[in-house]
């Protein structure tokens, strides 16, 4: 027994002594941070470089940026089995020119489908400096609101004010919208936001004897679905990524002829803001979409689905279980979605004409008005906070300038590797080879710029990378253009049928709460659509929940 | 079991050696460096990071780290979502315990009955076969059996069968997530179960059912009076060494639960992931003063699951 | 009285009578045993299956290999693979080393500080410093994102370490005393009397270490972001879940791949447990049971 406490006592002691240990260390570096944390946030950023005058001049001539670490999400469609290497190796070579000094790009391509969560991962526990801290990401523009009154951003309000690629910019209103109300810029985008246009099926709509320009009401639109669902034993009217997509603004836009005016988050009506979720026009939406999930036009996967999952369904080469309807991206996606549609050999008698994109319904119109552009993702650069600029600027001239240097980067990033994604040179190949009916011919002349087979797909026709050329906000120089009909057609269709997404609300308390409102949002929602509770129930029980949380928020949102 | 423990006794009854320390330290010097990186992968893997339960008195968001003292541990009493996942973890860890350890006793008490080496043998091949398999593994077949998709085995099979008219999605509908749970848990971990009372019943005295021979005691009769009281003493101690455990559910929870039965599968270490690394911006020190909760109940019910295990075997669980 | 219940079993033993209980029990654990496999057989058939059906079917309808092919041909999913056998090949040795030092050490009955050491040992296992405490020092220690998380993760396990000092502790005292005065060294001691006695205990503990490394998927969902050393376990998660499926050469039906994936997860054991059914039963002391 003696044994036994004196042991006890020693390994207390071995740990105290390690805690001791500890503590000298540990607690002292982040007391710095703290410190030099509250200095950067309430330092306006424009004393900053005053009050470091002295040693910033010559830090900022010293700096060399020899290794770039960027974090990315699946938009960059160079990925590792898509000619990820060749992407880099080029950049690389390209940039390291232009620098006057080699650089090296480490790509970190998240495939989790919680980004946000690992990127708050990365840069809560990482710090500037460390070998895989990230110095520029991706955000949303739900991220970005969040981020950027925490001082990890670094504003680039005057390296995108004095950028070389202003001149050539065609849509400045995308990054002047970005601006906070002190006219920092904390996230950059290179393109603008787009939205999502509702599909329709041609073949679907020709067997129900209908006509796209009929569909004028939700009314009409819906008989469209009930028809579909009529169909065949299997056959749904639509499906979506999710009865609503509470965790991304702006939510409604995969299912927008349900949800129609209703906004279920935090918004601005009349310049007052308020929470949507509690409005009338949310429970009206909640009972539309019940209704459509009891009347099985709504494909009950689109509770689970992704949004890989869904385009799946829809584009199936099984078509006795898909859905006529699809509300998705516009532009380049009807080009992917067609193309898709083709590969599983869905109605191959229409050709480019397989999906119709169907005009906003008149509920639509007289609420938002069209379809809805989103805010744009964005670029934004980690600051390491230690007054000087230097690293900032040397990333922003790395990345972000280079990305649109209307040349040889940009082509880069717009279009990938030249001749592994695409190529000038004289070529000529076939798609689908073996298979007579979707077997295609390519050919191309010496100097004709064209995309060349997918790095992992020789049977499909690569596409884009990261930029989208028709969203980008200063255009190519050098006269590359991949002249797809179908994706300006989209793309013309939504531009004349759009208009902006509300702005993104952001303050502590709704950053802190985010995650909680929107698990018991969607569980809610889920719930309501699928005839557990009532719309009313729904709403009632959200309030009781966190209503005053609600309130707080909306509180907070108007005092600023 | 009786082995081992003879084992033990022989070598701690060998006489000690009553040198002086210093000698005694000497001559074992050679140990002491060979326990070196052992004692330097326990200070690192295990220890240091106890430092970091500091982190529960402090705000840790992003890059801030601010001392608030109890104020994580009020915030975390006041949550409705932490009493839930506190709740469900009690609930279905039991229930989860109770009832793998039923089916394994019944499991082993029948196997038992089985006199054909060959077939016994198989059988016992067969049935520890899925404990090998990952929560990874087990929730990935499982999810696609139990899919509303056309392939979906269960769903399709049901309503072939006519017991179903329409495709239900188990893992979503919370009524039936808690019995899926349950049995598939049963399906994984029955056989490996019975490993521990197989040994037990292996060790029961045979003179024990010649007497019920004697007596002439039916075979059901002869399991009731000699078999089942011969393995309650296992029972109880594999009951009590589980108890001590039952909050360190995480991964069978987290490969099968989803957002529409929160209410009903949320756990503890499933609430401080959540917490910790799907939220936009997190506070580490809030979800440390989470998993130090959970960590001294833990401490509370290993000590008391130590004292019962001394008191009815006279060794205790660690 | 002996002589007499030895007549009874002989009696019992040559009766061939075919008793109803033995045979409702064999008709119950065909039963069970179909429980058990018919999943097992489901997964197995319907990799090779080029056609998705719920049905159970004995045999592949339309036989093919594309699942495995895809697998072994997509650079992000034979990587996780490759990953799982680096990790757990490295993970089980690291174990193996620190488990039987350790044990080893620990049945030194007259090495002061002995009770301290398995104190200190022990402990942990009553005490943990939680999720975030660990992910930060893993952090500092940069092995965030790394594959070798994994190995350092499991390379310690205080609970295998008992289970190897309770292996040692069944060696006969004597051996060591005999061999010390052949002034053998603790090493020496170590390597030519105790290990060589230990084999199927390595090998019961090795696999212990093996299956806990290569079954792993919580870890590496927790401390590892790089798609590129994710292991296999977590690859097959996020391609069920997230719908995840890389687009190949390969005409291979979602189903199919799913499926051969689950396969190639479990391969390694399946191919190993009847051969070594024997030293993963061996690893269960009694009084412990591992969740």
């Amino acid at each position: 027994m003696k044994k036994k406490a004196l042991s006890l006592l020693l390994s207390t002691a071995m740990v105290a002594s390690l805690a001791a240990c500890g503590n000298e260390t540990t607690p002292a570096t982040t007391d710095t941070q703290t410190a030099d944390n509250t200095t950067a946030t309430e330092a306006p950023a424009t004393e900053a470089p005053a009050t470091t005058d002295a040693e910033t001049p010559a830090a900022a001539e010293d700096f060399t940026l020899e290794t770039l670490n960027i974090v990315v999400d699946g938009t960059l469609t160079a990925t590792v089995e898509n000619g990820q290497d060749a992407f880099k190796e080029q950049w690389e070579a390209a940039v390291s020119e232009k620098l006057g000094h080699q650089i090296t790009l480490n790509i970190n391509q998240l495939d989790h489908s919680d980004y946000s969560g690992t990127v708050s991962r990365l840069l809560t526990t990482g710090q500037p400096g460390d070998p895989d801290y990230p110095d520029a990401l991706i955000m949303s523009a739900t991220m970005l609101r969040q981020y950027q009154t925490t001082g990890l951003l670094w504003d680039m309000a005057d390296a995108y004010a004095n950028a070389e690629f202003q001149s050539r910019v065609t849509l400045p209103s995308v990054n002047e919208n970005m601006k906070d109300n002190q006219g920092h810029l904390y996230g950059f985008a290179p393109t603008y936001g787009n939205g999502c246009v509702t599909y329709v099926k041609k073949s679907w709509l020709d067997a129900a004897g209908m006509s796209i320009d009929d569909i004028k009401t939700f009314d009409d639109y819906y008989a469209m679905l009930k028809a579909f669902h009529e169909k065949e034993s299997g056959t749904y009217g639509v499906i979506a990524a999710g009865y609503g997509k509470l965790d991304e603004a702006p939510y409604i836009n995969y299912m927008p002829e349900f949800w129609q005016g209703a906004y279920p988050s935090f918004y601005q009506k009349d310049g007052v803001w308020v929470d949507g979720f509690q409005e009338q026009a949310t429970i009206d939406a909640l009972a539309r979409l019940a209704q459509g999930y009891a009347d099985g036009v709504i494909d009950p996967d689109t509770e689970e689905a992704g949004t890989k999952q869904a385009r799946e369904k829809f584009f199936s080469n099984d078509q006795s279980t898909s859905e006529g309807v699809f509300t998705y991206w516009a532009g380049t996606w009807l080009r992917t979605l067609t193309t898709n549609m083709e590969k599983q050999e869905v109605d191959n008698d229409l050709g480019d004409d397989r999906l119709v994109q169907l005009a906003p319904i008149q509920e639509i119109k007289d609420t938002w008005g069209g379809y809805i552009n989103r805010e744009a993702p964005v670029w934004v650069i980690t600051d390491d906070q230690d007054g000087s600029n230097a690293r900032e600027q040397a990333i922003f001239d790395a990345l972000l300038e280079t990305m649109l240097d209307g040349d040889k980067v940009q082509t880069l990033w717009t279009y990938g590797a030249e001749d592994v994604h695409w190529s000038t040179k004289a070529e000529s190949f076939t798609t689908n080879a073996d298979d007579p009916e979707k077997k295609k011919d390519y050919e191309y002349a010496d100097g004709e710029f064209h995309l060349k087979q997918a790095p992992n797909d020789p049977n499909s026709v690569w596409k884009k990378n990261h930029l989208d050329p028709v969203l980008v906000i200063a255009p190519l120089t050098n006269g590359f253009v991949d002249n797809d009909e179908l994706v300006q057609a989209g793309n013309k269709f939504f531009t004349e049928n759009c208009v902006d997404a509300p702005a993104a609300a952001s303050c502590d308390t709704l950053t802190e709460n985010e995650a909680t409102l929107v698990e018991l949002k969607t569980t809610l929602m889920n719930q309501a659509v699928t005839g557990e509770i009532t719309p009313e129930e729904a709403i009632a029980q959200y309030q009781a929940e966190v209503g005053d949380l609600a309130q707080q928020i909306v509180d907070e949102l108007n005092a600023q | 079991m009786s082995k081992k423990q003879n084992a033990v006794t022989t070598s701690t009854g060998a006489p000690i050696n009553k040198k002086p320390l210093s000698t005694r330290i000497k001559n074992n010097l050679g140990y002491y460096l060979m326990f070196l990186p052992v004692l330097v992968f326990v200070i690192i893997i295990y220890y240091w990071p106890m430092l970091g339960v500091r982190y529960a008195f402090y705000e840790y968001k992003l890059r801030n780290i601010n001392w608030v003292g109890l104020k994580n541990f009020q915030t975390m009493f006041a949550k409705k979502e932490f009493w839930t996942a506190f709740s469900n973890t009690l609930q279905i860890s039991i229930t989860k315990l109770l009832i793998t350890t039923f089916a394994s006793v019944l499991v082993s008490v029948f196997l038992n009955e089985m006199h054909n080496m060959f077939a016994k043998k198989t059988l016992q091949t067969i049935i520890y076969l899925p404990h090998f398999m990952s929560w990874a593994v087990v929730a990935a077949i499982f999810q696609l059996f139990l899919s509303k998709s056309s392939t979906g085995f269960v769903n399709e099979t049901l309503k072939s069968w006519g017991v179903l008219s329409t495709s239900i999605d188990f893992l979503h509908t919370k009524a039936m997530w808690r019995p899926i749970f349950y049995m598939i848990n049963i399906w994984k971990e029955t056989g490996w179960g019975t490993v521990i009372f197989l040994a037990t019943l292996s060790g029961i005295n045979p003179e024990l059912y010649e007497a019920a021979d004697i007596d002439g005691a039916s075979r059901l009769q002869k399991i009731w009076y000699v078999t089942v009281p011969a393995l309650m003493n296992t029972v109880i101690i594999v009951l009590i060494l589980n108890l001590a455990k039952v909050l360190n559910l995480f991964e069978s929870v987290f490969v099968l639960y989803n957002n529409r039965v929160f209410d009903v599968s949320d756990v503890i270490s499933t609430y401080i992931y959540r917490q910790t690394f799907l939220t936009a911006i997190p506070d580490y020190g809030y979800t440390t003063a989470v998993g130090l909760f959970k960590s001294l109940v833990g401490c509370v019910l290993v000590l008391v699951c130590n004292w019962a295990s001394k008191k009815i075997r006279g060794r205790g669980i660690i | 009285m002996a002589q007499a219940k030895q007549a009874t079993m002989h009696v019992q033993a040559k009766k061939p009578k075919i008793h109803v209980f033995d045979v409702v029990n064999y008709i119950v654990f065909v039963i069970v045993a179909l429980i058990v496999l018919i999943p097992i057989w489901k997964v197995l058939v319907d990799s090779f299956n080029s056609v998705g059906v719920y049905q159970f079917r004995f045999w592949p309808e339309d036989f093919t290999f594309n699942g495995y092919l895809t697998i072994f041909t997509t650079v992000r999913l034979y990587r996780p693979f490759l990953n799982s056998v680096i990790t757990t090949v490295l993970g089980t040795l690291l174990g193996l080393v620190l488990s039987t030092l350790g044990g080893y050490v620990l049945t030194q009955q007259d090495m002061p500080g002995r009770n301290f050491l398995s104190f200190f040992l022990l402990f942990t296992m009553i005490f943990s410093g939680g999720m975030i405490p660990e992910y930060l020092v893993m952090k500092q220690l940069h092995l965030v994102d790394t594959i070798w998380i994994l190995v350092i993760k499991h390379g310690m396990n205080v609970y295998n370490l008992v289970l190897m000092k309770n292996f040692f502790e069944g060696i006969p005292g004597s051996l060591f005393e005999a061999a010390k005065i052949d002034g053998c060294t603790p090493m020496g001691i170590f390597f030519k009397i105790v290990l060589p006695l230990s084999k199927a205990a390595l090998a019961s503990i090795g696999l212990m270490y093996a299956v806990t490394v290569w079954n792993d998927y919580s870890t590496v969902q927790i401390y590892i972001t790089n798609p590129d050393r994710v292991n296999f376990q977590y690859k097959l998660r996020v391609m069920i879940m997230d719908g995840d499926t890389p687009t190949t050469a390969y005409k291979v039906s979602q189903n199919t791949l799913y499926y051969a994936a689950i396969v190639c997860a479990i391969l390694p054991f399946m191919i190993a447990y009847p051969f070594l059914q024997q030293y993963f039963v061996q690893g269960v002391n009694v009084g412990a049971v591992k969740e």
